[in-house]
C-alpha cells in the first residue's frame, strides 16, 4: 500500500514537472546551436567560438546548444542542430554540406565559420578570416626575434585554410628580411592531426633540428606539443587563434588572434536586433575590423617582445589595414 | 639535392624520433602479443592506450608524482584486462565487438573524466617521467646522441621485450599461454584450464597497453592529456603483432620500423606532399601483411615438398 502511494505521488510529481515547463517560459528565447567540427578543449579556435556563444547566452539570453562532431558525421550533425535551433553556427572549414542542407531549412539561419559556400545561399552567412594578415605580423615578429635566421611553422594539415596562415607568415618573415637586408628562412611541416600533442611535438622538434628558433603553431590541440618542444629546447613559440600567452608565458612570445567568438557574437546580436542583411553574403573578418591581430598576453605577463618591435608591428598593422601592404592568400 | 635529403633523413634527430614514436606502439604490441598467443584477437588496444595516458596524468596530478601516475596506470591496466577478459573469456562474446566497444568506451570515459576534472582544455605540465643519462655513452659519436638522455620508458621497453620474450618462449607459463591459443583442448587434457591463461594474457595486455599510454602522456609529453590522443597507435600496434607473429622481439623491430618511417615522413614533407607522407604507415602495414601471407604460403609449399621425400 505504502509503495503504491509513493509511486502515485511520484507520478503526480512528474506530470506536474512536465506541465510546469511551458508555464514558466513566457517568451521563447532564440535557440542558437554551435556545431564544431572537432571537440572543445583546443584553447583556440573551437573554444573561442564557445566563448562567443557563452557571451550570447549570458548577455542576450539566447538558449545555447552545443554539438561536437569529433571529426565525423558533419552533415547529420548540421541536420540535428537545424531540427532544434533557430540559428545554426557551423565552426570548421569541413562543413561543406551546409550549402545543400541550408535550403531544406528556410526558417533556420546558418553561419558557416572559416569557409564559404561556392554560391551565396539566402540563409547562410559565411564568415572567413583574414588569417593571412595576422600571420604576416606573426612572421615579422618571428623573423625579428630569431637569432638563427630560421623560423618555423607547424600546420595541422595541408589545407587551404592552414596554408593561408603559412603564406602570410612566410611573407611577413620575408618582409623583415628585405627591410633589414638580411636573410630569413621559413621551414614548416604538418602534423596531420589536431588531437595528438605528441605528433605536434615531433613536428616542432624536427623543425628545431633544422635550426628554427621561433615556431608558430597552427595545429589546435596538437599545438600543445609545439609549446612543450619549445620549452624543452629553449626556443620561442607563437600561439594561434586565442591569446595563448597564459599557457606558457616563458615560451609563447605572442599569439596570432583570430576572434571567432567575437565575430559570432557580433553576427548573432545583429540578428537579435532584427538585422539579417549579412545573410546570403560572405563576411571577411579582417584586421581593419579588429577580428584579426596580435595578442601579447594579459597585463603583467612576462614580455619577450620589446616596445620597439610592438610599435613596428602596430605600424605594419596600419599599413595592412589601409592597403599599403597586400598580403597573399590561398583563398 | 639528394645529399641534403639523405642528410636530413639520417640525422640523429630522425633516430631520436624513431625511438620516441616506436615506444608506445612497441609496449602496446607486447601486450597485444600476449592476447594473440592466447588466441584472442584484440583490437581494443587503442582504448587501453588512451586510458593509460589519462590515468597516468590523473595519478601524476592527484599525487604529484609520475611514479604514482604509473602506479595508477598499473592498477587501471589490471582492471581493464579483467574487464576485457570477463566479456571475451567468461561470456565468450565476440572479440571484435568487445574490442571496438572498449575503444569507444575509453574515448568517452577519458573525455568525460578529463572535462570533469581538468576542464575542457585537458591538462598539461604535471610531473613527468625522468630522462635517463648514461655516463660515458656521450663519448660515442652519433650512437651516444641517439641512445642517451631518453625518457625512462624507452629503456624499460628494452627490458620488457627481453622479459616477455623469455616469458613466452622459455617458461612453462609461456608454453601454456601459447597452447591456450593454439590447442586449448590439449592444454586442458594436461590439467591446465586454457581460460586461466587467457585471463592472464588479458591482464598482461592491459598492463602493457597502460604503460604505452603512460609513456605517451608522461614520457613523450610532459604530463599532458588531450582527448583522443592515442591517435590510432593501438591499430598500428595490432599490425606489429600480426607481422611479428606475436614474437615480442620481432614486434619491437616492427614498431621501430613504424617509428622510423614516421620520422622520415615528417622530414620528407619538404619534398613530397604531406598527404602522401601521411600514408606511409599504412603503406608499410600493407607491405607487412603481404610479407606475412607470402611467408606462410612459402612455408606451406616447403612442407608439401618435404613430405613425399620422407615417404620415399
Amino acid at each position: 500500500m505504502k509503495k503504491r502511494i509513493i509511486s502515485l505521488l511520484l507520478a503526480v510529481l512528474m506530470i506536474a514537472g512536465l506541465l510546469s515547463v511551458p508555464v514558466l517560459a513566457d517568451t521563447e528565447p532564440l535557440k542558437v546551436a554551435l556545431v564544431v567540427a572537432g571537440t572543445f578543449g583546443d584553447r583556440a579556435f573551437y573554444d573561442s567560438s564557445k566563448e562567443g556563444l557563452d557571451k550570447l547566452a549570458e548577455e542576450c539570453g539566447v538558449e545555447p546548444i552545443t554539438i561536437e562532431c569529433n571529426n565525423e558525421n558533419h552533415a547529420p550533425q548540421i541536420r540535428n542542430a537545424a531540427d532544434e535551433a533557430d540559428v545554426v553556427i557551423c565552426v570548421g572549414w569541413e562543413f561543406y554540406d551546409v550549402e545543400t542542407i541550408a535550403p531544406e531549412y528556410p526558417d533556420v539561419k546558418f553561419i558557416w565559420i572559416d569557409n564559404a559556400t561556392s554560391e551565396p545561399v539566402e540563409n547562410v552567412l559565411n564568415i572567413t578570416y583574414a588569417q593571412n594578415e595576422g600571420s604576416f605580423l606573426a612572421g615579422y615578429i618571428a623573423a625579428y626575434m630569431s637569432e638563427s635566421g630560421i623560423v618555423g611553422a607547424v600546420g595541422g594539415e595541408d589545407s587551404d585554410t592552414i596554408n593561408d596562415f603559412i603564406v602570410g607568415y612566410e611573407q611577413g618573415a620575408q618582409y623583415f628580411a628585405d627591410k633589414y637586408e638580411t636573410t630569413t628562412e621559413v621551414v614548416h611541416n604538418y602534423s596531420n592531426t589536431y588531437d595528438d600533442p605528441a605528433a605536434g611535438k615531433e613536428c616542432a622538434l624536427a623543425l628545431i633540428d633544422k635550426g628554427a628558433d621561433v615556431i608558430f603553431q597552427i595545429a589546435s590541440a596538437a599545438g600543445d606539443g609545439v609549446f612543450e618542444a619549445a620549452e624543452e629546447k629553449g626556443v620561442y613559440a607563437i600561439g594561434v587563434d586565442s591569446d595563448q600567452k597564459y599557457i606558457n608565458e616563458d615560451v609563447i612570445i605572442c599569439s596570432m588572434k583570430k576572434e571567432v567568438g567575437d565575430s559570432i557574437y557580433a553576427a548573432v546580436s545583429e540578428l537579435l536586433d532584427g538585422d539579417d542583411s549579412r545573410w546570403g553574403t560572405t563576411w571577411v573578418a579582417d584586421m581593419s575590423s579588429g577580428y584579426i591581430g596580435i595578442g601579447y598576453g594579459e597585463e603583467g605577463s612576462e614580455q619577450q617582445i620589446s616596445d620597439d618591435l610592438k610599435a613596428e608591428v602596430a605600424d605594419l598593422e596600419e599599413a595592412i589595414t589601409n592597403g599599403e601592404i597586400v598580403v597573399e592568400t590561398t583563398r | 639535392m639528394l645529399k641534403t635529403i639523405l642528410a636530413a633523413i639520417f640525422s640523429a634527430g630522425t633516430f631520436n624520433q624513431m625511438l620516441r614514436s616506436a615506444t608506445p606502439v612497441a609496449l602496446a604490441a607486447l601486450g597485444g602479443a600476449m592476447t594473440e598467443h592466447a588466441g584472442i584477437m584484440n583490437i581494443g588496444m587503442d582504448g587501453m592506450i588512451l586510458m593509460g595516458a589519462f590515468f597516468g596524468v590523473l595519478g601524476s596530478y592527484l599525487f604529484g608524482s609520475a611514479a604514482a601516475g604509473v602506479g595508477l596506470v598499473l592498477l587501471m591496466g589490471v582492471v581493464v584486462g579483467l574487464f576485457f577478459a570477463l566479456f571475451v573469456v567468461k561470456f565468450k562474446s565476440d572479440e571484435f565487438i568487445i574490442g571496438t566497444a572498449l575503444n569507444t568506451f575509453a574515448l568517452g570515459l577519458t573525455s568525460f573524466l578529463s572535462r570533469a576534472i581538468f576542464g575542457a582544455s585537458g591538462t598539461k605540465g604535471n610531473p613527468a617521467l625522468p630522462t635517463v643519462h648514461i655516463p660515458g655513452l656521450d663519448s660515442i659519436p652519433f650512437l651516444g646522441q641517439v641512445l642517451n638522455d631518453n625518457s625512462l620508458f624507452i629503456y624499460l621497453t628494452w627490458l620488457l621485450v627481453l622479459v616477455m620474450w623469455l616469458f613466452v618462449y622459455k617458461t612453462p607459463y609461456g608454453f601454456w599461454l601459447r597452447a591456450s591459443g593454439e590447442k586449448p583442448e590439449t592444454l586442458r587434457t594436461a590439467g591446465i584450464a586454457p581460460e586461466k591463461m587467457k585471463w592472464l594474457a588479458s591482464i598482461l595486455c592491459g598492463l602493457l597497453c597502460g604503460l604505452a599510454g603512460a609513456h605517451l602522456s608522461l614520457g613523450q609529453l610532459q604530463g599532458t592529456f588531450a582527448e583522443n590522443m592515442a591517435n590510432s597507435r593501438g591499430y598500428i600496434a595490432f599490425a606489429c603483432v600480426i607481422f611479428s607473429k606475436a614474437n615480442p622481439a620481432m614486434a619491437y623491430i616492427a614498431a621501430l620500423m613504424f617509428g622510423f618511417f614516421d620520422a622520415i615522413g615528417l622530414r620528407l614533407q619538404d619534398y613530397i606532399s604531406s598527404d602522401l607522407t601521411n600514408t606511409i604507415p599504412y603503406i608499410i602495414t600493407i607491405v607487412m601483411m603481404v610479407y606475412v601471407v607470402v611467408r606462410s604460403q612459402r612455408k606451406k609449399r616447403y612442407a608439401g615438398k618435404r613430405l613425399p621425400a620422407k615417404q620415399g
